[in-house]
């Protein structure tokens, strides 16, 4: 199934049917906070959708925080890209719609998750997303393992050893390099002990991987 | 050099906070712009601008504003943008940081999209706080999720953008077999980075055609 995604403020009817023109769909699925979401804009979508007998999906998201909002937008782009029946629905997403925030978490999630990704206004613009390639896929097995078993903000490195590969440190030390010089890790020596931390871009690869 | 990148609306103090909180800025650039048709925004925007240009003459800080034609065209401002940095990345100055909290939707939007492609560290400044947000982006690094083979074939149709190549045109350009180009095309076609059409005067053949997104995403210059 096509499912189109639009962000969405209480004042973009316009920017949404725009949107539904250019962009064949299924299912509409409208992302916004509540006031969006009770606005009169979106009961006017929701009539025009009736006519066809469908509805409208609505989906609150934050109003404040930028991370929480990716957050919440990429969790509603990977519950609404399962069908129920073990399928997966064809997404694509337009983030003209609502705040400046909304709008450019939106486009952090796209990238995120590998969704086709639209500007819709006067002009409909692709955006250069790769469709279906998520952070977890720029990252081999090892490292997305090695990222994954990062748990708590500081492991200790003989730690990371044994729930990888006990007894057998050269591998773990060869992703440990890797990470740390594609700057995902930083590591500093304590008490004559490696310490492993996640850098900021690297806890970024670690929230997007447990949730695609 | 130090090089402090943002976009700026009708708030100075959505970006100020970005130049007080780098070490050591030479220059600042920021990018403008307002509805024409608004004369309230155009009032708005250019005092705005204004207060930016004075604290940074007041600060010895040289500064670069750029005044868009239209801060509502997503896809010319990304291209400006991307190239404004890659250009101080050429002549060997350091982008510290951009700034996107201000400015319209689009060009906001836009400049996200070209930090994400330039791996630019990004702040947001909160509306209210003033407090700014760092925006862990991951720069996308096409050597990993695409092949040689099929960034060859991108950068053959990029150049050849103005032709309409066949298949079996592009396998000549590329120097490889048709049935290795048509494979790499199928790949390349399932991650959304090319289409085919049908060629207008032989229904057998198809025509490889770029999308208008992996322009954007290979940039003019790489």
């Amino acid at each position: 199934m096509k499912v189109l995604l639009s962000t969405f403020g209480k004042d973009d009817f316009e920017k949404v049917v725009q949107a539904m023109r250019r962009l064949p769909y299924e299912r509409l699925v409208l992302v916004g906070d509540a006031k969006a979401i009770e606005s009169k804009s979106l009961a006017k979508i929701r009539g025009l959708e009736e006519m066809s007998g469908h509805e409208v999906a609505d989906e609150l998201v934050p109003e404040d925080g930028f991370m929480e909002i990716v957050d919440a937008i990429s969790e509603i782009l990977d519950r609404h890209s399962r069908d129920g029946r073990g399928k997966r629905n064809e997404i694509v997403m337009n983030i003209s719609g609502g705040n400046k925030l909304l709008g450019d978490a939106a486009l952090f999630a796209a990238f995120r998750s590998g969704t086709e990704t639209y500007h819709c206004d006067e002009k409909l613009t692709k955006l250069p997303v790769l469709r279906g390639l998520t952070a977890k896929d720029r990252f081999t097995p090892s490292q997305v393992r090695f990222i994954t078993q990062m748990d708590e903000p500081s492991v200790p490195f003989d730690r990371m050893v044994e729930s990888i590969s006990p007894g057998n440190r050269q591998p773990v030390e060869r992703v440990m390099r890797e990470l740390r010089k594609s700057g995902m890790i930083e590591t500093k020596v304590e008490s004559g002990k490696i310490i492993i931390s996640l850098s900021d871009a690297g806890a970024e690869v670690a929230r997007a991987i447990r949730m695609t | 050099m130090v090089a402090v990148f943002g976009t700026l609306g009708y708030r100075p103090k959505s970006l100020i906070p970005t130049i007080r909180s780098t070490q050591d800025v030479d220059k600042v650039v920021f990018y403008c712009g307002a509805d024409k048709y608004d004369p309230e925004a155009v009032k708005k925007v250019a005092e705005a601008k204004r207060s930016v240009l004075d604290y940074c003459r007041t600060m010895k800080i040289a500064t670069d504003a750029v005044d868009l034609d239209d801060p509502f065209d997503f896809k010319r401002i990304a291209v400006r943008i991307r190239g404004d940095i890659k250009r101080h990345k050429r002549e060997g100055k350091e982008v510290a940081v951009f700034n996107i909290a201000g400015g319209t939707r689009p060009t906001s939007s836009a400049a996200l999209l070209a930090c994400i492609l330039e791996g630019v560290p990004t702040v947001y400044v909160h509306d209210l706080t003033y407090e700014e947000i760092h925006l862990p982006l991951l720069r996308i690094e096409y050597s990993q999720v695409l092949s040689v083979e099929e960034r060859q074939i991108l950068r053959t149709l990029l150049k050849n953008k103005s032709k309409s190549l066949t298949e079996v045109e592009l396998a000549k350009l590329v120097g490889k077999h048709k049935a290795t180009v048509n494979h790499h095309l199928k790949n390349l076609i399932a991650k959304g980075a090319v289409r085919l059409e049908k060629h207008p005067e032989d229904s057998r053949k198809k025509i490889v055609r770029l999308e208008e997104s992996t322009e954007l995403l290979l940039g003019d210059d790489d």
